[in-house]
Order: structure tokens, then C-alpha cells, then sequence
């Protein structure tokens, strides 16, 4: 159930005795308690909602792909769609209030370039959309579809799980719908509430037949993107809606890939393995700096990029689960609906990620 | 100073006692009722439809006119308040629909054409409705600031308030419809002569369990009323590049269906009540269109003008504003003066700015509940948190 509700969850596994620290054993209710300390505690400070809960850090500048340009995570989505529509006459990008630009702004300027048979509107329908964006597929051209928010895919679930991802399979390879990509804004974006901050990658996970991608930054999001699009399989590419505007950095202005399925350690360490996707991962990569720097503690951080399927010889060797010196924690979002009022405690910010690894050392 | 201070104080009791000595000049001056006429709807499957002239007595006139300048004044609020940062995340303002002028006559309308005890579901502009439906606007405003004095304790927001007989409220688009026709199956097996009012708007009205809905309420003869608001926008799309039909009242097709002036409260109300009768005659299901218009964008983040013109949006404002149609109607027949709608107006005003400042002042509800209502349940069980050492309680 926690892994339904989660926001981007992240594992932690101990892999040698940790340094000792002259740390406090901390019991379960004693910590937690006093980094959540309640916004009445706060008075005025509870009126204004606290910056993000993570710094983006942006990674250095590629040099394989030639020249780059500084964009931020929308900017980089455009770009894969306008390499696209550029390279495959046959791709078409539609959904919800699309052709002005988007809610995010990730399709400004395709109608105008590509015309309007190729970037259109459609009428709110995700069932209807994700069918039809099937049905093109099956035909052999690119479709790229948008769900307007990562909590409205749910009406569309059943296309997606019962007919997209088991097109291939059940016709013997004779029929397959790999052309189509659907593209959403995902996860928590500090307001959003109950229906505006939901990361349903969970839900996708266990169905075999479809991929699920989640980029942490611009540069990332491109590549991925643009892998998913010509990964002859249908995919599902959530886009983490904080960092639209958040994550800025320098990317390659003309097409390249990014492998699905390739987890990218972005942090080498000996004591503690971290594994995250999306937003998240910046959160963690902040708890190894920290961890490294107060505890002593040398923390891998692993980006899974790809949910579904999942590299598992990155994260775990096969021998791992008998090293172990603690068992695997996951710390993710609560188990309750996404709240409203309640949203800086049920976010995994970096604080309760820490406490999670302190207590893992502990162990 | 002294003379100073009995004079103010004169002057005050003056005012405090002028409103008296007004109304038993305005019971001598003023019409009891007038009769208006109203436009023609627009019928689908039906013979006849509402007429096309009705009484607005002086007392009912007062009455909407200060719950549309309330439910005005209380969006304008929320839109200030959000600029203010003090209500964040989604706000659906119905003015104009929602909030601002437009759908005030669109609640208050459909709110006269029915009773307390009738149902109400509707999709996230809910704020006005929510008024109508007899929340206080403190409990509104505070449940928008995400505070416990909230209708839903602070853990709902804009998109999920609820009262007694309606159902909210709700974020996904279009999920209320079959919702609505369920509450129409057990006001019909109840059988307290009570209707449900299932209302969505132009964008949704391309879901596909709006028809699913649809067939339902009409095979089981469901006592269902269907409202579609067409604003003329979903989000940032035009009907008419939406919809195959723009005639929603006619796309039940098999279900009857009237198309209603959305900014005529007395139009509204006139076809409410002919709907209401119909449905309570046990003839099944209807659909209404109310045909309306926001003059602020979809929600707080759209600006409303990358898809429309600024041009179209003040025409309409200043031919069609509901609140000041209504004005003129009841100024031009003698049911009431330009004074007393402007005192109608200041008190709504002070009223709206005590519950602005209580929503403001209410503290948040305790962390505590973070974990409450998930389930209904005896025992109270734990609800993991971020990692497996935060334990919340689960208490109903």
C-alpha cells in the first residue's frame, strides 16, 4: 500500500558495518517528532509554505553531443518532441489543451511549426485519448499522447494495462502498439493536493509489456525521452512536474539517447546504497553529502531512471541480499491519500531520508 | 472632545436605527412582486417547456441578490487571498462561473428551484454551491486556507467541501456524474419524492461515464437531474473544438433535455423547478444546459487570456453580469431601492472580510490527523510514514 501511495520512494541497504558514530539511538517516536514539528508550533512561519524540499543539482555539461544549450526540463521536453516530429514524418503529438503550448508549456511553438494536423487538441477523454493513441500506434505511426496529470491516467488505466501492453503478446508479434509514448506531468509539486501530486509509477510496475521511465533533470528527460519514443514498445514517460521549471541546465540541442533500463550510479560509496528516481534522487544525493560529511558514512546513490524493467544487476548482485547488514528501508510518502493541509509532513524530504539511514547504520 | 464623542455616537445610533425606519418606508413604497419575462429555452424530446414569464417577489429578490453578491464577494476573497499566498495549491474560482459573476446565478438559481432536502453533486467550482447549500462562507474561506475551522477540517481545500445533501466537491473530471446518478437511485428508492442534481461542465460532458451514467438513469427511470455548465471552456479548449455537438442539452439523447439562459438567475430557477417536477413525476431522468461563462481563467494558474480575448471576456461581463441584471430588474419594477442593495452590499462585504480574517487566524489542524478518516474502523491502527520508524495513528 505504501508503495501505491508513494511519492519517489528510495531504498536504502546497508552493505558493510557502518563507521560508529557518536550518534544518540534514536527511538522511533523521538526524531521524526521533533523535525515535524507541527505549523501551530509556528506561527507566522506556518503562513508562508516553505521553499522545495530538494535542490536541484544539475549535472556537468555533455561534450558528446555537441553543442548544448541552457533549458530548462519543459524546454528539454519540447526539444525531444520538435527532434522528433523533425526526424519521423509520421509523429503526432496530442491531448489536453496541447496546441496553445500545454499546461507546462511543453509543446509551445510545435503547432505553429508542424501544423495542426500534427499537434491537435483532443476533448477530455483519457480513456478515449490512450485508445486512440492505440489505435495509431497499431497502424505504425508515432503517437505521443499527454495526460494532463499523472492522477487523471487512472481512467485510462485499463487501455493502457489490458490493451497496449498486451498487444504484442497476444497476437503472436503479428499487431503491436510500440510507436506510442504517453508523457505526463508527475509527483509532488508542494500545493497540488490530493489530485494534482500523485506518482502512480507503482501501479504501472507490475505490468509486464510496458516501460516506465522517470528522469531526474533536463538533460536526462530528453535523452529518455526521446529513447522511449523510438523504443518499439509502448511507454510511459513521467515527467516530474517540480522540476519543469526548477531544473535547469545545458543540453545537447540536437537529438541523442539515453538507454532505457541502465540505472546510472551518480555517486560512488562502499557502506550504504541509496536508489531513487525523479525529483527524489536530488533529495538523496543531499543525504550522502550529508551523511558523508556528519556520520562518516560513504553512500552510493543510484538513479533507476527506468521503473519498469528495471535494471536489476546495477542495484542488487545476485549474492547481495546474504551481505546485507540491515534490512532494505523504504522511505517514501505516508500511507494515507496525498494530503492537502498536510503536504511539507508527508513529503520524504531530506531530514526523514537521513533519519532513515542513521537508523539503518544503527541497525 | 466630549461633544465630539456624542455626536459621533448620535450619528451611530442614527444609522444603526435608519435601517427600521427604511423598511417601513420600503413597505409602503415597494411592489410586493413584479412579473418578468424570461427566455424561451431550448427543448430536446420535450412537448412543452418552463414558461416563459414568472413572479419575483420582493422578499426572494432581496434574498438572491444578497446570497450572488455574497457568493461574489467570496470568490473575489478566495482570488485575493491566493495572490496573498494565504490559500495555496488549486483554487476553482466560480465568478462569472464559479466564482465571479456568471454562476453565482447559476447556484442561487438552482438552489431556489429546489429543496434543502434535494441532493447536490457537482465537480471542483464548488465554492458557491457549497454556500448555497448552507455552509457559512467562514467555514469556506477557512477550509480554503486548509484550516480546522474548515467544512472539511482543513483536509479537503477548494476542490472538497461538503455539507448536509451535497456531495461536493470533487477533482476528477466527470467521476461525479455516475456518483450522482447513485444518489438518485436511493433518493427514488427512499421514496421521499427527493431529486439529485448531477452537475459537470462543457469539458467533461466528453467523458465517457457521463453516457454510461446517462444510460443507467434513463433504463431505471432515475429521478437524476443532469446540469451541464457550459462555460464555452475546458481549461484552455473551445467547445467547439471539443465537442462533435455543442448541443449538450440534446447529448443524452435518449434523456430529455432543455437548454437554459445560465445568466438569467430567473431563467434558471424557472427551469430548475420544471425539471425538479419532472423528475419527481417519476418520468425519469432530464438534462439541463445552463449556458454560462467565467470571466477568470480555468483556475488560479491560467491567466484565461492565451486561449481568448480580453475583448470577449469585458463584453460579456458588461452585457450579461447576472447580479446586475438582477439589480436592474428589481430597481426598474419598484421591488426594491439602489440604497438598499448598496446596504445589502456593505453588509456582505463586512461579512465576507470577518470570515476572510477568521480564516486567516484559524490555526491548521494538528498533525495528529494527518493519519485520520483513511478507513472507518474500531480499534485505531497504525499508518506507516515516510520509513518504517513514523507511525501515525488512524482514528475515524
Amino acid at each position: 500500500m505504501a508503495a501505491v501511495a508513494a511519492s519517489a520512494g528510495w531504498l536504502l541497504r546497508l552493505r558493510a558495518a557502518g563507521a560508529d558514530g557518536p550518534w544518540r539511538r534514536l527511538c522511533g517516536a523521538g526524531l521524526p517528532r521533533g523535525f515535524l514539528q507541527s505549523a501551530s508550533a509556528y506561527g507566522a512561519a506556518a503562513q508562508r509554505r516553505q521553499v522545495a524540499h530538494f535542490t536541484f543539482q544539475p549535472d556537468p555539461e555533455p561534450v558528446e553531443y555537441g553543442q548544448t544549450q541552457k533549458m530548462n526540463l519543459f524546454q528539454a521536453v519540447t526539444s525531444a518532441l520538435d527532434n522528433s516530429l523533425a526526424k519521423d514524418p509520421t509523429a503526432v503529438i496530442f491531448g489536453e489543451d496541447v496546441a496553445f503550448g500545454g499546461v507546462f508549456r511543453c509543446t509551445v511553438g510545435l503547432r505553429d511549426k508542424y501544423g495542426k494536423d500534427r499537434v491537435f487538441n483532443t476533448p477530455l477523454c483519457e480513456q478515449g485519448i490512450v485508445g486512440f493513441g492505440i489505435g495509431i500506434a497499431v497502424t505504425g505511426a508515432t503517437a505521443i499522447a499527454e495526460i494532463q496529470f499523472a492522477d487523471y491516467i487512472f481512467p485510462a488505466f485499463d487501455q493502457i494495462v489490458n490493451e497496449a501492453a498486451k498487444y504484442r503478446y497476444r497476437s503472436g508479434d503479428l499487431f503491436n502498439c510500440g510507436s506510442l509514448t504517453i508523457r505526463s506531468p508527475w509527483g509532488c509539486v508542494g500545493h497540488g493536493a490530493l489530485y494534482h501530486s500523485q506518482s502512480p509509477e507503482a501501479f504501472f510496475a507490475h505490468c509486464p509489456g510496458i516501460k516506465v521511465v522517470v528522469p531526474r533533470s533536463p538533460f536526462q528527460a530528453k535523452g529518455l525521452l526521446l529513447s522511449c519514443i523510438e523504443d518499439k514498445n509502448p511507454c510511459i514517460f513521467f515527467e516530474p512536474k517540480i522540476l519543469y521549471r526548477a531544473a535547469v541546465e545545458q543540453v545537447p540541442v540536437e537529438p541523442y539517447n539515453i538507454p532505457l533500463s541502465q540505472a546510472e550510479v551518480i555517486r560512488e560509496g562502499s557502506d550504504v546504497t541509496l536508489v531513487a528516481w525523479g525529483t527524489q534522487v536530488h533529495v538523496i544525493r543531499e543525504v550522502a553529502a550529508m551523511a558523508q560529511e556528519k556520520l562518516g558514512v560513504s553512500c552510493e546513490v543510484i538513479d533507476l531512471r527506468t521503473i519498469l524493467p528495471w535494471d536489476v544487476d546495477t542495484v542488487c548482485k545476485e549474492e547481495c541480499f546474504l551481505n546485507l547488514e540491515a534490512p532494505i528501508s523504504r522511505v517514501c510518502g505516508y500511507d494515507t491519500p496525498f494530503p492537502h493541509i498536510f503536504e511539507p509532513f508527508y513529503i520524504p524530504d531530506k531530514w526523514k531520508c537521513y533519519d532513515a539511514l542513521r537508523k539503518m547504520i544503527n541497525y | 472632545m466630549r461633544k465630539m464623542l456624542a455626536a459621533v455616537s448620535r450619528v451611530l445610533s442614527g444609522v444603526a436605527q435608519k435601517p427600521a425606519s427604511r423598511v417601513l418606508v420600503a413597505s409602503r413604497h415597494f411592489a410586493n412582486d413584479a412579473t418578468f419575462e424570461i427566455k424561451k429555452c431550448d427543448l430536446h424530446r420535450l412537448e412543452e417547456g418552463p414558461p416563459v414569464t414568472t413572479v419575483l417577489t420582493r422578499e426572494d429578490g432581496l434574498k438572491y441578490y444578497r446570497m450572488m453578491q455574497t457568493v461574489r464577494r467570496m470568490e473575489l476573497k478566495a482570488d485575493q487571498l491566493y495572490k496573498q499566498k494565504i490559500i495555496r495549491g488549486f483554487c476553482h474560482l466560480c465568478d462569472g462561473q464559479t466564482l465571479l459573476p456568471m454562476q453565482e446565478a447559476c447556484c442561487v438559481g438552482l438552489e431556489a428551484g429546489i429543496n434543502p432536502t434535494d441532493h447536490l453533486i457537482t465537480a471542483y467550482r464548488a465554492h458557491g454551491f457549497t454556500f448555497t447549500r448552507g455552509l457559512s462562507v467562514r467555514e469556506i474561506l477557512a477550509e480554503l486556507t486548509g484550516r480546522r475551522g474548515g467544512c472539511a477540517k482543513g483536509k479537503g481545500g477548494s476542490m472538497h467541501m461538503y455539507a448536509k445533501n451535497f456531495y461536493g466537491g470533487n477533482g476528477i473530471v466527470g467521476a461525479q456524474v455516475p456518483l450522482g446518478a447513485g444518489i438518485a437511485l436511493a433518493c427514488k428508492y427512499n421514496g421521499k419524492d427527493e431529486v439529485c442534481l448531477t452537475l459537470y461542465g462543457d469539458g467533461a460532458a466528453n467523458q465517457g461515464q457521463i453516457f454510461e451514467a446517462y444510460n443507467m438513469a434513463a433504463l431505471w427511470k432515475l429521478p437524476c437531474i443532469f446540469i451541464c455548465e457550459n462555460n464555452r471552456y475546458g481549461m484552455g479548449t473551445s467547445v467547439e473544438r471539443a465537442a462533435a455537438s455543442t448541443d449538450y442539452y440534446k447529448r443524452g439523447d435518449f434523456i430529455p433535455g432543455l437548454r437554459v439562459d445560465g445568466m438569467d438567475i430567473l431563467c434558471v430557477r424557472e427551469a430548475t423547478k420544471f425539471a425538479a417536477a419532472y423528475c419527481r413525476s417519476g418520468k425519469g431522468p432530464i438534462l439541463m444546459e445552463l449556458q454560462t461563462y467565467r470571466y477568470h481563467g480555468h483556475s488560479m494558474s491560467d491567466p484565461g487570456v492565451s486561449y481568448r480575448t480580453r475583448e470577449e471576456i469585458q463584453e460579456v461581463r458588461s452585457k450579461s453580469d447576472p447580479i446586475m441584471l438582477l439589480k436592474d430588474r428589481m430597481v426598474n419594477s419598484n421591488l426594491a431601492s439602489v440604497e438598499e442593495l448598496k446596504e445589502i452590499d456593505v453588509e456582505v462585504r463586512k461579512e465576507i472580510e470577518d470570515a476572510a480574517q477568521f480564516a486567516t487566524a484559524d490555526p491548521e489542524p494538528p498533525l495528529e490527523e494527518l493519519g485520520y478518516h483513511i478507513y472507518c474502523n474500531d480499534p485505531p491502527f497504525e499508518v506507516r510514514g515516510a520509513n518504517q520508524w513514523i507511525k501515525f495513528k488512524s482514528i475515524s
